[in-house]
């Protein structure tokens, strides 16, 4: 396979649940070695195109194909060269940790040779070679996660499907997990992982944007923040809550979030709406507010794009 | 098929019964438990029926097969009366089950060696305690004559092994209390051994509910290895039963094994094949624990109590049914346990059964693996 040859291609995939179209017309192209992250809202696709890439669905309609196999006529080849990670906890609790290691590894056909090697690197490498004879259902959210990345690469896969790795693990667990995917990015793994975390987004390469079944957005992080209508402004009070509600109903201010005591806004025009902002504050009374325009997130941005979506639908509805 | 990956799998599954106490309890403990319960359930209606004798004769005669009649643990002397009125209003109340009445001339027709007519009374609204206290009665008469009849004999001066001869035939012909112990032990003892078709119709439930299924069917497992994986286990534990249970059996309900020992344990091997096999197909379609147990109780169980002919003769059943019975590996696993356990038959005359159980085990697991699909949703 030639390097930039696409890893992964699907061609109007689509999936239906009963009544439910889970997934509609995707188009992906993902080539070798990128890191590719899914976001969007919770039932917007992101885990039914993972369970599709991985051979774990049928396909109700398009094509797709993975490693160089056909989706739908070569599902189980596509298995050798995938390493897949489901979204809950999906390794046998009454087992340790090594045999879960040791019973993965025999089903992707690793030598007897290769095993004990490839399960110390990676117990090392997960941080997890203390705790080796510790049962499944034992570990902490953290370690369970470690572990079934562990699983998930025993049989060193070129690609990586990873479903919300970190959804509920604590920071530092959740730090350590993405030294662990740098790692392997940098090692030349094509990684697909969803995430509802935009900081984890921003971390990717490119990233694809979901919402109610179809992937509105794919590009890198900078250009889908920079897709962003107007300016990202943060507002800083004792009394957040009085700013809040006061600058609410102001013109110009599309959204308005809060975050711990900061406010962050987006507006058409940071230049034009900063000295209204500040001179309304003062009207109000409320004195000593910090207010500086700063670059937009990742999170703004997707906000903003969802929110756009929701619009244009809305309106397409009214005609 | 890779035998690696089979043998890996089995491994887990075998892990996982010895880890969680309630699926060991449920393959290992299970059907010892249930043989006892039920053989007691069903042996205890054998022993201490109640009767009356109404006794016209009132000779040393009759008063010695009144106490032949009672002497064992199936008849109970309720009472004896004197009016036959007293029978009548006894079995209405249910005071007994069945009556005897001697005739006058009991000791003098019996010493004549005439014809000597006995009335004997069935409470016909209970039919197998009826049956039970007919055929106790009838056995223990035989028993009574043929003991008068050989002191008869010897008293004319006949030689004595013909005497013997006699005693001998006539005592193992009509044993019938005896027989249908004998005879349903061994039955309930086929039923039992099928308990770990429940565990493994759960197993594959188990996995889709506790989302590791998931991660399975991601891995290039085959689904013949998934299958036979996960049945091999079970089997091997399952064995444990075939000792443990033939000699509950034997200790404890006293069923005399007349058979190889070691073709039993092979036979029951073949049988939990055939029966897992059963299992694994309802885990295939169903996809809750819940689900399951439900079903493999009603596909599994239920069919094994009324048509694999343990208490009910399979020439009684309608047509229909007697074809279900015959793919019902319980049918022909207690043809093969009580002709082990009684007669003591070998091979030579179970080979078909043995045949049948195999091929049973063969087309459940092949239907189990090509209907299961490694898919989700």
């Amino acid at each position: 396979m030639k390097d930039n040859a696409p890893i992964i291609e699907t061609h109007g995939l689509r999936r239906d649940f009963k009544e439910v179209r889970a997934l509609d017309s995707l188009d992906l192209t993902i080539t070798p070695g990128e890191l590719f992250g899914l976001v969007g809202p919770d039932g917007a696709g992101k885990t039914t195109t993972l369970r599709l890439l991985a051979g774990l669905l049928d396909i109700s309609d398009g094509s797709a194909t993975v490693a160089g196999f056909d989706l739908k006529r070569q599902p189980e080849a596509i298995k050798h060269h995938v390493g897949y990670m489901a979204q809950i906890f999906s390794l046998y609790g009454e087992l340790s940790v090594v045999e879960n290691m040791r019973f993965f590894a025999k089903m992707y056909d690793v030598t007897d040779d290769e095993i004990g090697p490839r399960m110390e690197r990676l117990l090392s490498f997960a941080n997890l070679t203390e705790f080796k004879d510790r049962r499944g259902a034992q570990l902490s959210g953290g370690m369970q996660k470690k572990l079934a990345l562990a699983c998930t690469l025993i049989h060193e896969p070129e690609i990586l499907l990873l479903d919300e790795p970190t959804t509920g693990v604590d920071p530092i667990s959740r730090r350590e997990f993405w030294g662990i995917l740098t790692e392997l990015h940098l090692g030349g793994t094509t990684i697909v992982v969803s995430t509802p975390y935009m900081d984890e987004a921003d971390r990717c390469s490119r990233v694809g944007l979901m919402y109610d079944g179809r992937m509105i957005r794919c590009d890198t992080p900078r250009r889908l923040r920079a897709e962003i209508h107007g300016d990202v402004v943060v507002i800083r009070h004792e009394d957040w809550r009085s700013v809040r509600h006061a600058i609410e109903k102001t013109a110009g201010i599309l959204q308005v979030q809060t975050y711990g005591e900061a406010l962050h806004l987006v507006v058409d025009s940071a230049e034009k709406r900063i000295p209204q902002i500040e001179a309304l504050l003062r009207r109000e009374g409320l004195r000593g507010a910090e207010i500086h325009q700063a670059p937009a997130r990742m999170e703004e941005a997707f906000i903003s794009l969802i929110r756009e979506r929701e619009a244009s639908v809305e309106s397409t509805q009214e005609v | 098929m890779s035998l690696r990956r089979l043998w890996a799998v089995a491994v887990k599954e075998y892990n996982h019964i010895m880890r969680d106490p309630i699926t060991l309890g449920l393959v290992i403990l299970a059907p010892t438990v249930l043989l006892i319960v039920m053989a007691f359930a069903v042996t205890v209606n054998i022993q201490h029926v109640p009767i009356a004798v109404l006794d016209y004769d009132r000779s040393p005669t009759s008063r010695a097969f009144i106490q032949r009649m009672t002497a064992g643990d199936d008849l109970d002397l309720y009472a004896q009366v004197d009016e036959f009125e007293e029978v009548d209003s006894m079995l209405l109340r249910g005071k007994i089950k069945a009556a005897i009445v001697i005739n006058p001339r009991f000791a003098e027709e019996l010493l004549a060696m005439r014809s000597m007519p006995l009335l004997v009374i069935i409470d016909g609204t209970e039919p197998q305690s009826g049956a039970l206290a007919l055929d106790h009665i009838a056995s223990r008469t035989e028993e009574f004559l043929s003991q008068k009849l050989a002191q008869n004999l010897e008293a004319l001066g006949a030689p004595s092994d013909s005497l013997q001869m006699l005693d001998l035939r006539v005592r193992t012909w009509f044993n019938p209390g005896l027989k249908s112990k004998n005879d349903v032990v061994p039955g309930l003892i086929s039923l039992v051994l099928g308990l770990p078709a429940m565990s493994v119709a759960l197993t594959l439930a188990r996995e889709r509910e506790h989302g590791t299924l998931e991660q399975l069917i991601a891995t290039p497992v085959g689904r013949s290895e998934l299958i036979l994986g996960k049945m091999l286990p079970y089997i091997l534990v399952g064995l444990v039963n075939v000792v443990l249970i033939p000699t509950v059996a034997i200790l404890v309900f006293r069923i005399p094994f007349h058979g190889n020992y070691l073709l039993f344990f092979l036979l029951s091997a073949i049988f939990l094949f055939a029966i897992l096999g059963m299992g694994t197909i309802i885990g295939v379609f169903i996809r809750t624990q819940a689900a399951a147990l439900a079903l493999s109780f009603l596909v599994i169980f239920f069919p094994a109590f009324f048509l694999t002919g343990i208490f009910f003769p399979i020439a009684a059943l309608p047509e229909v049914m007697r074809m279900e019975s015959l793919v019902l590996p319980g049918t022909h696993f207690a043809i093969i346990t009580r002709g082990i356990f009684l007669p003591g038959v070998g091979l030579d005359v179970l080979w078909p059964y043995a045949i049948m159980l195999f091929g049973l085990g063969v087309a459940f697991s092949a239907i189990a693996a090509l209907f299961f699909r490694k898919k989700l949703g």
